[in-house]
């Protein structure tokens, strides 16, 4: 710029000069042109320099964007990088660069935190000094450098708090390819590891509660069973008295009595009564709670099951004073399967608290069908009463355990308030609904509906019915129980069936008697000392292999026993208190079936039996005289019974030298009545075995087998004494 | 010994259908005169009817807690006259038994069986074999 003014201020000069060259023209003109030619190429180079400076300019311009661009470029990239570095430093995962050697070269503020060492301090150290185990840090970079990367690799840096890191890293190379170091990203799992250890701690814990979940639910279940047991064994200790006191009222009722005397014994009687009920509601709801109720299917006739179950309120029902309606809907099918004894259940417990509510006017029951299809059909049952009512917001309660509409009714009333409980489980238990409605002082209406299925099968009960009524009286019965009582009781009972009885008060006894005796049938007590009922059937069944009907005298009606019952033959049981009609009934059908079974039997294997005597001895040695005969015989019936007693009472008490006697004496008679010649052997190894005390058990299967043979001997020889006797 | 009268045989067994068996046996098979006793005790209370021989069976005792055994029996017949034969009877086939029957003074130990008839009847015949050498022994040696 600054030439440029220089230039100018010259070319006014020689402007200047012109002038005054002009008026020395002609001196001057050649001076002039040379000065003026001066001038232009000075012009000339003026301007050149002047272009050469506005290119330079221009350069210089040029230059200056690209300074500027430059230093906005390394400015951005010193943001860039200071972002990427503050990034790196803001990591809480501690970073190092690492050289082939092993030593960090670098390394981010993670790394000192974690290290609390200075950077200073650190640059330079070996990589490996900052875990606790070293030799398995310095695989580490021996990995990076060999594989060029390296995963997860756990170590754990030796920091105040053993921070566990698990390494990843890979090695980073120069643009010819040289691997410069390496970069290792140590990540911090402590949280990681934390979690962990809760999950697993939480897994553990999980694990115990379930443990103890399961011991609580096995102990829980523990209870439910011991508390079935407990009530089974309660309801037995208390039905056992019961039963002798309800049977010896009732026997003591059908005597010549005094109208006070009987009204006493009436009131014991219903008292009784009462109590059994008691017990078997309890047990019921028992049997609820554990699960246990179930519920039979079996073909039964609606109508005449209902109306004669009603037939039990008739005497009260006049009593009161009340009506009782039935309305029976004709469209039900006569036979339906179902459960009638748990219907009647529910019936009778409705009906006698709608009986123990109302002091006049009606109970109505009413059957109606409401739906039916080609399996099913659904029925209503309905029980209503003009009683005292129950208030609305006492409705709910009324089927919970032990509740009465208010605690002040079951001081007038009576009653446990158990039956409704038991009535609304025994419904719902079979998938039925159960509502009731009610007005105070106008009195309440129980309605539950529940399904039966049709059948065309026809029911029995009625044919067994009728079979008792023209049953010829030739019963003997074997009772076995404990209870002198009760012993006392059924003799009662069974004289006033005019049967004939014979008593046994436990199981060993019993099976004695069976052995010695033909019973038709035998009532079995489970509960009794030395031999209980299920080992004495279990017993008979299969060491006796005697199909005799055996029914279960049982205090306790829980299904445990009665699974037991069947599980070990029984045909059969009774519940005590025992009904004495049921217990009639029962004897009939039982005997009879078994004599029908008998006579059938006997044409197919009469004859199969083994004989176990053989006479052809006994008659060379008589010459077949019948008298001879029959001494003989005569002789060794006398004889063989004891024997065969005391050889098995010697077992049982483990008198081995009253066994070796008792068999001793047998053996001799074994070959005169033709028992073979094995048994004789047998007898011989007893006796052996017995002197010896050794083999216990073997010598109980063959005294037995003995005895087998042995009695049936006598069975054999009775008959042949007979046929002699007969014959001559 | 008198050959006109009948041989005089006691048998002795708590086993009546035995004793009853061996009865027929000795009645059919032999003329003698057979008396039968069900104990020991009834055996020594009718000693004196001085029977020709006793088969006595060892396990007199069988179930009967207080009854005299045979060995017991056995004695007591000797200790009142050692001069009756006693054949001792057992089922029991056994050494130390047979040896302790022969120690008092047993004339011999059968063993019951299928077979004791006949060996008890050898028996009774040996019996009055020796008896009768006795006899003859004792006729020549008064005559030396």
């Amino acid at each position: 710029m600054s030439k440029k003014t220089i230039s100018d201020s010259e070319e006014n000069n020689i402007l200047r000069h012109e002038i005054d060259s002009l008026k020395l023209i002609n001196d001057k003109l050649i001076n002039d042109l040379l000065v003026a030619n001066k001038v232009l190429t000075f012009k000339e180079e003026q301007r050149k320099r002047a272009e050469e400076l506005g290119i330079a300019n221009k350069e210089n311009k040029n230059q200056e964007i690209i300074n500027k661009e430059l230093e906005k470029l390394s400015k951005s990239a010193k943001l860039a990088s200071q972002y990427s570095l503050s990034l790196i430093e803001a990591s809480r995962d501690p970073l190092i660069t690492i050289s082939p050697e092993g030593k960090i070269t670098d390394m981010n503020e993670a790394m000192v935190k974690v290290t609390d060492t200075s950077r200073e301090n650190i640059k330079g150290t070996n990589f490996k000094d900052y875990f606790t185990d070293p030799l398995k840090a310095s695989e580490v970079y021996k990995e990076v450098f060999e594989k060029g990367f390296v995963v997860d690799y756990p170590l754990t840096i030796k920091d105040n708090k053993l921070t566990d890191v698990l390494f990843n890293g890979s090695t980073y190379k120069d643009d010819k390819g040289n691997i410069l170091g390496a970069v290792i990203v140590a990540r911090d799992i402590t949280e990681q590891k934390k979690n962990e250890k809760e999950l697993i701690e939480a897994r553990v814990f999980a694990e115990l509660a379930t443990e103890l979940a399961e011991v609580a639910k096995a102990k829980a279940e523990e209870a439910v069973k011991s508390k079935q047991q407990f009530l089974s064994n309660m309801s037995h200790e208390i039905r056992t008295p019961m039963n002798a006191i309800i049977g010896f009222t009732k026997v003591v009722l059908k005597t010549d009595l005094t109208d006070k005397q009987r009204e006493y014994l009436n009131a014991i009687k219903t008292s009784g009564d009462a109590l059994i009920v008691l017990i078997n509601d309890i047990l019921d709801l028992a049997k609820v709670d554990a699960g246990k109720m179930t519920f039979e299917k079996t073909p039964f006739k609606l109508a005449t099951s209902i109306s004669s179950m009603l037939h039990l309120f008739e005497i009260k029902i006049q009593e009161k004073n009340l009506q009782l309606i039935k309305n029976f809907d004709k469209n039900i099918p006569e036979v339906l399967v179902g459960d009638p004894v748990r219907l009647h259940q529910i019936i009778l417990n409705l009906v006698s608290n709608a009986l123990k509510f109302t002091n006049e006017g009606s109970i109505t029951v009413e059957v109606k069908l409401i739906k039916q299809n080609e399996e099913k059909v659904n029925i209503e049952f309905s029980v209503k009463d003009t009683g005292i009512g129950i208030e609305g917001y006492k409705l709910e309660k009324i089927f919970e355990n032990f509740q009465q509409a208010s605690s002040g009714t079951s001081r007038i009333y009576g009653g446990t308030g158990l039956g409704l409980a038991i009535v609304k489980q025994l419904v719902e238990s079979q998938g039925g609904s159960i509502e009731v409605t009610s007005e105070p002082m106008v009195g309440s209406t129980f309605k539950f509906s529940l399904e039966f299925q049709k059948t065309k099968e026809v029911t029995l009960k009625e044919v067994d019915q009728i079979e008792i009524s023209y049953q010829n009286k030739n019963i003997k019965v074997l009772v076995v129980e404990d209870i002198a009582l009760n012993q006392l009781l059924m003799k009662t009972l069974l004289d006033d069936f005019g049967f004939e009885r014979d008593i046994a008060s436990n199981g060993k006894i019993a099976i004695e008697k069976i052995q010695d005796n033909n019973y038709d049938v035998i009532l079995m007590d489970l509960q009794m000392p030395e031999m209980n009922g299920f080992d004495a059937t279990d017993y008979i069944r299969n060491e006796l292999k005697s199909n005799i009907p055996i029914i279960a005298l049982t205090a306790d009606v829980t299904t445990v026993d009665l699974e037991k019952c069947t599980a070990v033959g029984m045909n059969d049981y009774i519940a005590k208190p025992v009904d004495e009609r049921v217990l009639y009934s029962k004897i009939i059908k039982h005997v009879q079936r078994a004599r029908l079974f008998d006579v059938a039997k006997k044409e197919n294997s009469l004859n199969k039996q083994i004989r176990q005597t053989n006479l052809t001895y006994l008659l060379s040695k008589t010459k077949a005289n019948p008298d001879t005969m029959m001494e003989m015989i005569s002789l060794y019936l006398e004889q063989t019974p004891p024997l065969i007693l005391s050889m098995k009472e010697s077992l049982v008490n483990q008198d081995w030298n009253l066994l070796h006697s008792s068999v001793h004496k047998m053996i001799p008679s074994f070959s005169i009545v033709g028992i073979d010649k094995s048994f004789e052997e047998m007898a011989k190894k007893i006796q052996a075995y017995a002197t010896s005390s050794e083999q216990t058990d073997a010598i109980h299967d063959m005294v037995l087998t003995l005895d087998e043979v042995c009695t049936q001997a006598c069975k054999e020889l009775k008959e042949e004494y007979l046929k002699l006797k007969n014959n001559k | 010994m008198n050959t006109t009268q009948k041989i005089k045989l006691f048998l002795v067994d708590d086993d009546a259908l035995l004793l009853k068996s061996m009865e027929l046996d000795f009645k059919e098979h032999t003329d003698f005169e057979i008396e039968t006793y069900a104990t020991g005790e009834l055996c020594i209370n009718n000693i004196a009817k001085k029977p020709d021989a006793i088969i006595l069976d060892y396990h007199l005792d069988g179930i009967e807690k207080n009854a005299m055994n045979g060995i017991d029996t056995l004695d007591k017949i000797k200790s009142i006259n050692p001069e009756i034969p006693v054949i001792m009877h057992s089922s029991q086939d056994r050494i130390e038994i047979a040896i302790n029957c022969m120690h008092h003074k047993a004339f011999d130990y059968v063993i019951k069986s299928e077979t004791s008839f006949i060996r008890l009847q050898k028996n009774i015949e040996n019996i009055f074999k020796i008896r009768k050498m006795k006899h003859e022994l004792n006729w020549y040696m008064d005559r030396m």
